[in-house]
């Protein structure tokens, strides 16, 4: 029990639940953006997957974890081009397209992978990005470390909150961008082009997924093994619904998903006897709480979903 | 219309390569068939490029399937899922052995081999033995002594770790093993273990170092978890004197590591071997091939400079103890 009261302790843990949560933080974001223009985007995975290994290869020929990250952000829209076309241009069902990036990108990102490196079973790693300390912030007691001593990427993905926030219920911009998810034919009469922002949507959500993929191999670990992203693009599909789709609820989201997942492997190592599975249920019996707790007031975006026809009454 | 075209074009797209690969091994099918060769094929849930599980038993497939004249073949990053459609579809493409590397794939090697009499099965870390599937089965308990005899040796902190990538057999007596040969050998030590629950999570592996490290002070750890144990890894090269034994290749023989102190080496190629010539013969099936130290399948692997000339000889002692059964009764 002391060892939990401890300072240190603490200071780690929460360490551990901003490193956990960015990835995920960054995925959930660019999936709000993606809904908040009325298309379900369940290809998250994929998109994450192909963006780890875009960002490995870049970095690893480059030496420059930076271009690692925005060759993840291409690559990600790239991957996001071929479910926009189909779903907004062919006004096909976005969850089947979205599945099928998760079944496509890991395996291209896997393929490419073994053409670059030959069948090889030596394990290739890279230069990961460094912490850049704030400074005078990174100097506050516990907070600091926490907060300000991390690679640009994590600042960025927690700026990306405010700013969200901001874009949505301040700026004409975001208003208009709400629209269109949640009664297109309205926005469309109203002089706002649907199917443009429905595509500006997938350009932010797949180069956010793709940065949050690359995130894992330039920030996290240095290496590229496939099932790297290991169903963080589907937590982060949670965490948006989790979140009632603002940006705020979804910073809190992957903070409670962080810190569940860090608290669940700290209690396995305190206490070794304890069967794992029960531990390792603590994040998803956390989600379930809370949702039931809570319930669901507010929904989400009313045309989430559902193909937008110009031409359809 | 326009669209009709495009979703046509997408179509032809997306079809063609399937039909050029069905046409490509319809054609090896009936070349093979003249002249025999033995065909043999993996699956893995981590990928054979993890630096861990996956790479050696790819290497052992393909050092075995060079002594025997055998093609090879292997499918990595596939779920717990798709282990049984993927060997179906290799004992569909008439591959004479599929090779399981872990316990993991009990279940589904069974499922498959009795739709398919006539294919032959080696399963890993396995305990089934019928007529199409044979196991082999490197000796865990005798990996854990190894390992934990090494990390009761090596450690300053009196903490050492273990990371479990799932709770199988084979995995729980490693760990029970790792414990009691490293109280066996420093009593004063603690062990610490955690299941990452996954074996390709190298992020959940660096984790779960750092959390050790953080709240135990571990100074040696012993993975049994793929890609997972490269994460922890990673951690660890971040401090001067904490370090991590690697299995079940020799890691240091491959590659360069200021980490890695030592490996637990499973020789599977020799075992898988074995079962190809039963192959070969027609006698394969209803038995298990054992490996442990005394018929050399286990070996202590290169160490690196790290262990003192002092620890390295007490712990030779121990291995051969192991070896001949009394160091822990």
């Amino acid at each position: 029990m002391e060892a939990i009261m401890n300072v240190n302790f603490i200071q780690e843990l929460l360490l551990s639940m901003v490193r956990m949560a960015t990835p995920i933080l960054i995925v959930a974001l660019a999936e709000l953006y993606s809904e908040r223009a009325g298309m379900v985007n369940i290809g998250l995975d994929g998109m994450m997957a192909f963006g780890a290994l875009a960002g490995f290869l870049t970095c690893y020929i480059t030496n420059n974890p930076y271009l690692g990250i925005l060759a993840g952000a291409i690559c990600g829209i790239l991957v996001n081009m071929v479910y926009a076309f189909c779903t907004i241009t062919l006004g096909a069902e976005q969850i089947v397209y979205g599945m099928a990036i998760n079944i496509f990108a890991p395996a291209l990102a896997s393929f490419i992978y073994k053409i670059y490196f030959g069948i090889n079973s030596t394990l290739i790693s890279n230069t990961l990005m460094s912490a850049v300390p704030i400074p005078f912030l990174s100097k506050i007691p516990v907070l600091g470390p926490v907060l300000f001593n991390h690679s640009p990427i994590v600042y960025l993905a927690y700026l990306l909150v405010p700013f969200t926030y901001v874009f949505f219920n301040k700026t004409k911009a975001g208003l208009n961008f709400k629209a269109v998810g949640e009664f297109p034919k309205a926005a469309e009469s109203l002089g706002i082009n649907v199917i443009r922002k429905k595509y500006l949507a997938s350009i932010i959500c797949g180069g956010l997924a793709g940065i949050g993929g690359a995130y894992l191999t330039t920030c996290y670990i240095g290496t590229y093994s496939d099932g790297v992203v290991s169903g963080r693009g589907f937590i982060a599909l949670s965490a948006v619904i989790f979140g009632r789709w603002m940006p705020g609820g979804v910073l809190l989201a992957a903070l409670l998903f962080g810190f569940t997942d860090a608290l669940q492997l700290r209690m396995q190592v305190l206490n070794s006897g304890t069967p794992y599975q029960l531990l390792a249920m603590i994040p998803y019996l956390c989600t379930l709480f809370v949702l039931a707790f809570f319930g669901i007031k507010k929904a989400g975006p009313k045309a989430n979903g559902r193909p937008f026809f110009k031409e359809e009454r | 219309m326009k669209k009709k075209w495009m979703a046509l074009v997408l179509t032809m797209i997306m079809v063609i390569p399937g039909l050029v690969a069905c046409g490509a091994t319809g054609t090896k099918a009936t070349t093979t068939a003249s002249a025999k060769t033995y065909k043999i094929a993996m699956i893995c849930d981590s990928t054979i490029s993890d630096g861990g599980w996956g790479a050696a038993c790819y290497n052992a497939m393909v050092a075995a399937a060079k002594d025997n004249g055998f093609e090879t073949q292997y499918t990595d990053g596939i779920s717990s899922a798709d282990f049984a459609s993927s060997m179906r579809s290799y004992a569909d493409l008439g591959f004479d052995l599929i090779f399981a590397p872990g316990n993991q794939y009990t279940d589904a090697v069974k499922e498959v081999a009795a739709d398919y009499p006539d294919v032959d099965f080696a399963l890993l870390n396995g305990t089934v033995e019928t007529k199409n599937i044979a196991s082999i089965l490197p000796d865990a308990k005798q990996i854990g002594y190894m390992a934990g005899a090494l990390a009761g040796l090596m450690t300053k902190t009196n903490s050492i770790g273990f990371i479990g990538g799932m709770e199988l057999d084979t995995t729980k007596a490693k760990l029970a093993c790792y414990e009691a040969a490293a109280k066996a050998v420093n009593p004063a030590v603690t062990v610490n273990s955690a299941y990452a629950g996954s074996f390709s999570d190298t992020a959940k592996g660096k984790e779960i170092a750092a959390s050790m490290i953080s709240i135990n002070d571990v100074d040696v750890m012993f993975g049994d978890a793929s890609a997972v144990d490269s994460g922890a890894r990673e951690v660890l090269a971040g401090y001067k004197d904490k370090y991590d034994i690697g299995q079940p290749s020799d890691l240091l023989a491959i590659q360069k590591s200021d980490v890695v102190i030592c490996s637990v080496v499973t020789d599977n190629a020799t075992m898988l071997g074995l079962c190809m010539k039963d192959v070969m013969a027609g006698t394969f099936g209803n038995k298990t091939v054992y490996g442990d130290l005394s018929n050399g399948a286990l070996s202590v692997g290169t160490f690196s400079s790290a262990v003192s000339e002092d620890v390295k000889t007490q712990y030779l002692a121990a291995v051969e103890k192991i070896k001949a059964g009394t160091f822990i009764k």
